[in-house]
């Protein structure tokens, strides 16, 4: 396939929810054109679990209308104002992917707009399906760089009876719990199901009266290691007090054990520079998703399989106007 | 031959006739023509392999144990069939993250073996556990009764060694969560094949359940059994597996295993919850109470381990024992939304009849997940019309009530020619670029999953000798 | 509508290619061909049947592949009959093209095996070759003794008693003592033993196996000739116990099916009876299945019942895969043969958690072949004679 000529800058596109995810992989472009996807429930059938709504629906108003019918769908990101869109686009997972997976494995069907114009359906509606390429986990992530999404049919879950979080030394006795979290201080799990469950497995730890906080300041970002490196990496961001006054800011972080991802965020851009430079001596990489300075854009490291890449997004977006800036790639188009 | 014998070494590479015979077909219907096959010992082999074939101008086809029922490895455009059995170890476990990663030829069933000990499984469960492996699994993204809670292969696939089209070697995914850039491993995992060849999977362990149950639910209606499956799921309930079989399968099955289903019942279900100790109290009344209110003329908790395996052994040998009580069955694979599965039904069985054909139900009802089979004798003139007919006339009603083509066996070359009632040229063409971008010269096991411009006759046209 | 090797159509296409076969096939395990698979034999006979490829050296390898254990035929959720599909296609396989093979196949089966007289002879020769160092280890012979097969088994021939043990070929001219225990075991459950005339010298599996199907007739008809009455027929070599459990198959007559009846595996028939007293040691004892014994006389559940009272039981998490002995392969497949042991080695090592692991094995085959890589294989009755009390 040959690369139709660049075009014009100001067909650059940009698609916008609620703006939560904004910067995440670097912001877009400036004087990109401004999309926005369809709001609101399309389809929803409480026993087959699963829901279909237009991708500017909020993640508040699909989690109000499943806990109506005793149901839930955990994407959980950090914001409820964020759209299904923005968190699809983004892939950010919520704490709870320890249980209940990842955001792609949340999501059957999407219907998006490539770049070059067309609807392309891909997955099926039904909760199993292999019929065709998996283009919902391609766009899972993607960033908005292959295409504006419309509307997506999500899979839903009971929702637990009990959810419940507890703090104690040892957290990694509890059976499959949602979620652990540690931010170098205390262990924090969360355990869901049925009552005598929830206190059986919650013995001899405390409960705790309100969930843990992920970090938050101007500038913030995603780390990413293997789950067996994740203690070692985050104990590494602590700064250790020989260091001089003049070294970068604080990083304050909360880890996801079992999961290998550390939230983290700083005061300063130098701060979650180095935050970064931990993360690579760890095996792992950083995704900006807030401030962070303009020279350090996206993964802040050469992507895997780039070339790759580069061929999968010329195949979605030709002339390369989706979303530029927010992953490396479109570089390429620069 | 000699090029391909270098490189993966003497007396494992293949062009005798009788050999090449054997690797025409997998457990699908489809026969193709393999042009030599190969059986390499590692990933730097396979890739040698993959070139090999490339510099001669043919295309390549991997293949496991050769259990797909799509047709997904026969072989077509005269391939290098690159066939992964040999590599089957268990490179690394690792207990403490639960990751273990693989090479392609371990059969599913040992790999949950083998960590057994340290208290782990390997989620997925295709009834073709025993005989199947990761690489094909991946490969179909394949799917199994226990998937209805733990979710298909892709969602247990962390990362993938791969040979890709062109012969050069790549990681997709990684160990970390959400490796940088798009998710190539995804798109991997159930591409069939299209994509490349695995040479080396991380899975994901699962922890084995403290607690686990096991109900056998019988019903004079397949109907009535079917509204247990939607209550079971309004009523808040996800089950571990909820299968179901209907009265024919249930005889068949009884006779072969004496798996204690009762003979006389119309539909059973066989349902399992597994967790905490309370919660699988709390499940068990629920779905106990769901199916007596929908009319069940037994419910039973299997007692200990051994009823529970027998009942399991019962499901999974469900599509061999159809042999015995006819020569001949098609099976298909389709998904319906779960509310949808009584209306389905009742069409599936209203075209079998006006068909004049015997189909038989047995599936995984808890994700609407269809296996119609249809059983035939092919000495019968012009029956393969009349099956091929009414398995077309099933698919579109179920696509009708919103339903997708496969759920779990992949479209291979059986139904890459429906897909085009599934999807759109707009989809498809979407799809046929992802696919170019992986492999822009078409030569990872060609005229698979997508339809090409003619239509081709290997369904309708079976050559002779073929077996069903 | 059947081809060159006759073989019944519905049963052959019965198989509807599933592949569940393959984890339970020996050769296949180690070799991961479909060639070397059940499911690809069968596809090799169907090939051969509508005349797509010729009988000729790669199919007859193909076949000779085959250890016959039937583990398919116990994992074919369609009930493919495959012991019967192979023994029609090596009976229908023409003569084997080398002169020295079809001489030596012809002395083994035609003389040596029918003619007690002559194997114990040979025996002794074999004794004086293993004396001499001539017989190399890898043969698989197993330590013979001069003073057991100097002695003869101290049961009576013929009579009326309330139970026969079968002594066969070359189980009495090689592990006579199992005979031995087999017989005191019996003893001590009050039964009168006898034991048949030299007539009923071999059962003819080795020649079923081999597609010798007219000499295997020949030899069933004399073993049941020789054990008259209704006596039960206890056998104490699984793969002969078998052939004899399917005399009514192969002669197809009442008196052969009678006689069928009658016969029991060793532990089958002792689990019947009160067992006899034993001391409890706590030994730990790898069960080892016969293949015959498990996949299709599907009586090993009585092995682990009979010693259950005495020993501390461990299985093998290989489903029961085959050792590799099967009959006289492991002398014509002995590459095949020694990789299927390795992994048998593995599986008999692992389950016990050691390296030097005791195992009881109900058939002399296995038992010759494990005792050829150095295990403590012992029979059943072996295991039990010892451990009588008084």
């Amino acid at each position: 396939m040959t690369t139709p000529p660049d075009t014009n800058r100001a067909l650059d596109i940009a698609p916008v929810g609620a703006r939560t995810h904004w910067e995440v992989g670097g912001p877009p472009v400036a004087g990109a054109t401004e999309v926005r996807a369809p709001v609101g429930v399309l389809a929803y059938e409480p026993a087959d679990m699963t829901i279909t709504v237009g991708a500017g629906t909020t993640f508040d108003e699909l989690d109000r209308v499943l806990a109506e019918q005793g149901q839930q769908c955990a994407l959980d990101p950090r914001s409820r104002a964020a759209t299904v869109g923005g968190i699809l686009a983004c892939g950010l997972s919520g704490p709870r992917r320890l249980r209940h997976g990842p955001v792609r494995d949340h999501v059957l069907e999407v219907r998006f707009e490539t770049g070059d114009g067309r609807l392309v359906k891909g997955g099926g509606p039904t909760v199993k399906n292999v019929t065709g390429y998996d283009l919902p986990r391609l766009f899972v992530g993607s960033l908005g760089t292959i295409g504006v999404l419309h509307q997506a049919t999500l899979r839903c879950r009971p929702r637990p009876v009990r959810s419940q979080w507890f703090t104690g030394v040892d957290t990694a006795r509890a059976f499959r719990p949602a979620a652990r979290l540690w931010d170098g201080r205390r262990e924090a799990v969360l355990l869901e199901g049925v009552d005598v469950d929830v206190e059986a497995e919650g013995r001899g730890l405390a409960a705790l009266a309100a969930p843990p906080r992920f970090p938050d300041g101007p500038h913030r970002g995603r780390i990413s290691v293997a789950p067996g490196a994740v203690r070692a990496c985050a104990a590494a961001l602590t700064r250790t007090p020989s260091e001089s006054a003049s070294a970068p800011g604080e990083v304050r972080w909360c880890a996801e054990l079992g999961v290998g991802t550390i939230h983290v965020a700083a005061d300063d851009a130098a701060a979650l520079a180095r935050a970064r430079s931990v993360a690579h001596a760890h095996g792992g990489w950083m995704l900006r998703e807030a401030g962070g300075s303009a020279a350090d854009d996206g993964y802040g490291c050469a992507l895997p399989n780039a070339a790759l890449m580069r061929r999968v997004k010329d195949a979605f977006d030709p002339a390369g106007k989706l979303n530029r800036g927010r992953l490396p790639l479109g570089a390429v188009h620069a | 031959m000699t090029d391909l014998r270098a490189c993966v070494g003497e007396g494992r590479a293949s062009d005798e006739p009788l050999e090449l015979a054997l690797y025409a077909r997998d457990a699908g219907v489809a026969v193709g023509r393999a042009d030599a096959v190969c059986f390499p010992g590692s990933g730097a082999e396979i890739a040698a392999a993959v070139r090999v074939a490339r510099r001669h101008g043919r295309p390549f086809v991997a293949r496991g144990s050769g259990t797909g029922l799509a047709g997904g490895s026969t072989p077509l455009g005269d391939p290098v069939v690159i066939v992964t059995t040999q590599m089957n170890r268990v490179l690394e476990v690792d207990a403490q993250t639960c990751v273990a990663w693989v090479e392609p030829g371990v059969l599913n069933l040992d790999l949950s073996r083998e960590v057994a000990p340290l208290g782990l499984h390997y989620a997925p469960d295709p009834s073709s556990q025993q005989a199947c492996t990761i690489g094909g699994n991946v490969g179909t993204n394949a799917g199994g009764p226990h998937c209805l809670s733990e979710g298909v292969t892709s969602a247990h696939i962390l990362a993938v060694d791969v040979v890709l089209p062109d012969g050069t070697e790549a990681r997709l995914g990684s160990l970390a969560p959400d490796a940088p850039g798009y998710d190539l491993r995804g798109c991997f995992v159930g591409s069939e094949g299209t994509m490349g060849i695995a040479t080396r999977i991380a899975v994901r362990l699962t922890p084995d359940p403290p607690c686990v149950a096991t109900i056998l639910c019988a019903f004079d209606s397949v109907e009535a059994a079917a509204a247990t499956v939607s209550g079971v799921i309004a009523a808040g309930v996800l089950p571990a597996a909820l299968e179901m079989m209907d009265a024919r399968i249930t005889q068949a099955v009884e006779d072969f295993v004496g798996a204690g289903y009762p003979r006389d019942a119309q539909a059973v279900l066989l349902v399992e919850v597994d967790g905490l100790e309370g919660g699988v109290a709390t499940q068990v009344d629920a779905i106990s109470s769901v199916a007596r209110t929908n009319g069940a003329t037994l419910v039973r908790v299997a007692a200990d381990d051994a009823e529970r395996a027998l009942l399991w052994k019962g499901r999974k040998s469900a599509f061999g024992a159809i042999a015995r009580i006819a020569p001949d069955y098609y099976l298909h694979d389709a998904v319906v939304p779960r509310t949808k599965l009584v209306d389905v039904l009742r069409r599936v069985y209203e075209i079998a009849d006006a068909h004049e054909l015997i189909v038989m139900n047995v599936f995984h009802a808890g994700d609407g997940n269809l296996h119609p089979l249809l059983v035939f004798d092919r000495r019968e003139p012009g029956i393969w019309d009349r099956v091929y007919a009414a398995g077309t006339e099933i698919l579109d009603a179920c696509l009708d009530a919103g339903g997708v083509l496969t759920g779990e066996h992949g479209v291979g070359i059986e139904k890459r020619d429906l897909m085009a009632r599934m999807f759109s040229v707009d989809d498809l063409d979407a799809q046929a670029r992802l696919r170019d971008a992986f492999d822009p010269d078409g030569a990872a096991n060609p005229q698979k999953v997508l339809p090409s411009g003619s239509r081709c006759g290997e369904l309708q046209r079976v050559p002779d000798g073929t077996w069903i | 509508m059947s081809g060159p090797l006759h073989l019944d159509p519905d049963t052959l296409n019965a198989c509807v290619s599933c592949g569940l076969c393959l984890p339970h096939c020996p050769t296949y395990r180690v070799t991961g061909r479909e060639i070397a698979s059940p499911r690809g034999r069968i596809a090799a006979m169907r090939a051969v049947e509508t005349g797509a490829v010729p009988i000729d050296t790669e199919f007859r390898a193909a076949m000779e592949e085959c250890v016959s254990c039937r583990g398919c035929e116990a994992a074919c959720p369609s009930g493919v009959q495959f012991g019967s599909l192979m023994e029609g296609t090596r009976a229908a396989l023409p003569a084997p093209p080398s002169r020295l093979r079809r001489w030596a196949e012809w002395l083994g089966y035609r003389v040596v095996l029918p003619h007690h007289r002559l194997l114990l002879a040979t025996t002794w020769f074999a004794w004086l070759g293993q004396k001499l160092r001539l017989v190399p280890a890898r043969f698989g012979l197993p330590r013979l003794s001069a003073r057991s097969m100097f002695r003869p088994l101290a049961v009576p021939v013929g009579g009326t008693p309330d139970a026969w043990l079968f002594t066969g070929c070359v189980m009495d001219a090689w592990l006579r003592d199992t005979h031995r225990s087999a017989a005191r075991v019996m003893a001590a459950t009050g039964t009168a033993v006898s034991r048949p005339p030299s007539s009923a010298a071999c059962c003819g599996a080795l020649h079923l196996h081999a597609g010798r199907e007219e000499e295997a007739r020949s030899l069933a008809r004399r073993v049941i000739a020789s054990m008259p009455g209704d006596a039960p027929v206890v056998v104490d070599s699984a793969g002969c116990g078998l052939a004899m459990k399917e005399y009514g198959v192969l002669l197809d007559t009442p008196a052969a099916r009678a006689f069928s009846a009658r016969v029991a595996d060793f532990s089958e028939w002792l689990v019947r009876r009160p067992l006899p007293k034993m001391r409890a040691t706590g030994v730990r004892v790898v069960v080892q299945d016969p293949c015959h014994l498990r996949h299709v006389q599907k009586v090993h559940g009585a092995v682990r019942n009979v010693l259950a009272p005495a020993y501390e039981l461990v299985e093998t998490a290989d489903d029961g895969l085959c050792c590799g002995a099967g009959g006289a392969y492991s002398v014509l497949q002995p590459e095949l043969s020694q990789r299927i042991l390795a992994r048998k080695l593995d599986a008999l090592r692992s389950a016990a958690g050691r390296v030097d692991p005791i195992v009881a094995s109900a058939n002399p085959g296995c038992m010759v072949q494990l005792r050829g890589a150095g295990i403590d294989a012992r029979h059943p009755a072996d295991l039990i004679a010892e451990v009588l009390d008084g």
